[in-house]
């Protein structure tokens, strides 16, 4: 899979203060890619630094395999920070500033766009007059102009109402399903797992991980199982795992595998040939949330 | 080129404050000029002899071809007015972090500049527009004169000019500043105040080096007109006689100034 962005050791100092720490990763085409990272980590900056309005100390990147220019900007649909807009434009004649410059789209493209983030009955209203979530939802309209391969979004969702992040979530769902490719930054780790396709994390500056996200949220296999008697359904999992613990609320046993390693077959098996029946085998996934949890806070 | 005048076009057509401000530059040159008009005219309209030797010692400033000189003279004391546009359009920017979005659209950090240039030097054309207008709405209602129209047009040159260098150290103390109350209230007070004050303790004082304050360097293409000239012609005929290079000191500083503008705006963060 070719990469659509390649970026290769950025760094940014703000003052003495060094936001990006000699990042580098690539995002594959048709992917979602997800850059994760507590506030001040540097997810932004990152993409501030790839759209050109911040310049990097150090390090380059790449669109499509050429060097970040204005003629590759217009190609990306993108939503960085908050929605900046003239407030004293409507909604029409805002998207008709982001065609002229971007060259995306037609004219008629601007109610398509419109309708498809419900502003096309507020088409007329000036900018001022809007909600957060209506200003999130017409600079996501704005990236979306001229549906472009590639779309960057900082926080989409920001502002918006358990409704609209919803549509935005299927929104992106779709936009994967069609082929384009979304770099999005997030701190919701909820959306990311619903919508991503890979990950970055980022801690102050530093990049933790990247990768596939089912490569960075399984880090090793955890097996739930569940028996009439838990104390000896745990003696005979101790025999296959040194990481056996049983949770007494959900009324099962949790055993940690090295990752790939855990056969459920093999596992009702062993179990059942030392006399312990299952009524419950489970092989469960890390929640992003914990994977983050765990990496960010070493 | 056209990309960037369509666009700018789209951003200041609907804009009410650029329009109000326009209209009230278009208010008020007239009304300068008319003022203007109307002192010159209580003086010399009475039969007394003094108003007679007033007259023909002043002669009419508002006939062809003076009236050129006249007005380009009178008009400039108000470019701060215009001035308030140019801020605007760029702190605009700035406030809504639209320069950011602009960037993200597609255009180039130049191309961005290039825009705000062509937004100066329309306003600046405008402006030399209305001056014109006037003047030929003068110079035709006025009786006298010696008849040469166009004898003395080339002040249009000369105000376009000292309009457009103007409007430029306008636009650089707003773009530097970014915040459009504090690049207002400098610019104007050193419009206004400072500088006149400065330039005339460099007269009285040191050797008038004020003449290459940003403001006086322009200043000077358009010297008093003639009839307050005849109160020292020897300074009148020094201030004629340096328009020339204090075209070329315009210039260059004008280029200067949008040096810094360009260069600044390609090196810093947005």
């Amino acid at each position: 899979m070719s990469s659509v962005l390649s970026i290769q050791n950025i760094t940014k100092y703000y003052g003495s203060v060094r936001a990006l720490n000699n990042v580098s990763f690539d995002i594959p085409e048709g992917s979602v890619f997800g850059i994760l990272g507590p506030n001040g980590s540097g997810k932004t900056t990152l993409l501030s630094i790839i759209l050109d309005v911040l310049k990097a100390n150090n390090g380059t990147f790449s669109w499509f395999g050429h060097p970040g220019s204005p003629e590759q900007r217009k190609k990306i649909g993108s939503l960085l920070e908050t929605p900046n807009f003239y407030h004293y434009l409507s909604a029409s004649d805002n998207l008709k500033i982001t065609q002229a410059i971007s060259g995306r789209g037609v004219t008629s493209d601007i109610d398509k766009v419109l309708m498809k983030v419900n502003l096309y009955e507020r088409r007329k209203s000036s900018f001022k007059t809007f909600s957060l979530g209506m200003k999130q939802r017409l600079a996501v309209g704005a990236a979306l102009l001229g549906e472009p391969q590639v779309l960057v979004l900082d926080e989409p969702t920001n502002g918006l109402d358990p409704v609209g992040i919803a549509e935005i979530r299927q929104l992106i769902i779709e936009l994967r399903d069609q082929g384009h490719t979304i770099i999005m930054a997030s701190h919701l780790l909820d959306e990311v797992e619903k919508v991503c396709t890979h990950v970055a994390i980022l801690k102050t500056g530093n990049l933790l991980t990247t990768g596939d996200v089912e490569e960075v949220l399984v880090d090793e296999d955890v097996v739930e199982a569940g028996a009439a008697d838990l104390d000896a359904l745990s003696s005979v999992l101790q025999q296959i795992s040194k990481n056996v613990s049983i949770d007494t609320a959900s009324k099962t046993v949790h055993a940690v595998l090295p990752k790939g390693t855990a056969k459920l077959d093999e596992i009702n098996s062993f179990c059942f040939q030392k006399g312990v029946v299952l009524n419950h085998l489970l092989l469960k996934k890390k929640r992003l949330e914990a994977r983050f949890f765990e990496l960010t806070n070493n | 080129m056209n990309n960037l005048i369509r666009t700018e076009w789209l951003k200041i057509r609907k804009y009410k404050a650029f329009w109000w401000i326009i209209g009230l530059t278009a208010l008020s040159y007239p009304g300068i000029s008319y003022i203007f008009h109307n002192i010159y005219d209580s003086f010399t309209n009475r039969t007394g002899q003094a108003a007679q030797l007033i007259k023909s010692l002043i002669g009419n400033p508002f006939t062809f071809p003076e009236v050129w000189h006249t007005l380009a003279f009178s008009s400039s004391l108000f470019v701060f007015i215009p001035s308030v546009v140019v801020i605007m359009f760029i702190t605009n920017e700035y406030t809504f972090k639209t320069n950011r979005q602009n960037i993200i659209d597609g255009w180039s950090r130049n191309e961005f500049m290039a825009s705000k240039f062509i937004d100066v030097l329309l306003v600046s054309l405008l402006v030399t527009l209305l001056y014109i207008i006037i003047c030929i709405v003068t110079g035709f209602t006025t009786e006298g004169g010696s008849g040469e129209i166009w004898g003395m047009a080339y002040y249009a040159g000369l105000f376009s000019l000292q309009t457009f260098s103007q409007l430029s150290i306008a636009f650089l103390v707003g773009f530097l500043l970014r915040k459009a109350f504090m690049a207002l209230g400098i610019f104007i007070f050193y419009f206004i105040v400072l500088e006149p004050i400065l330039v005339g303790l460099a007269k009285w004082k040191a050797n008038d080096i004020g003449e290459f304050l940003p403001l006086e360097i322009s200043d000077r293409l358009i010297p008093m007109p003639a009839f307050m000239g005849r109160i020292d012609k020897e300074a009148y005929e020094k201030a004629l006689a340096s328009i020339n290079i204090h075209i070329l000191y315009t210039v260059i500083l004008t280029s200067l100034i949008w040096w810094i503008c360009f260069r600044v705006n390609n090196r810093r963060d947005m």
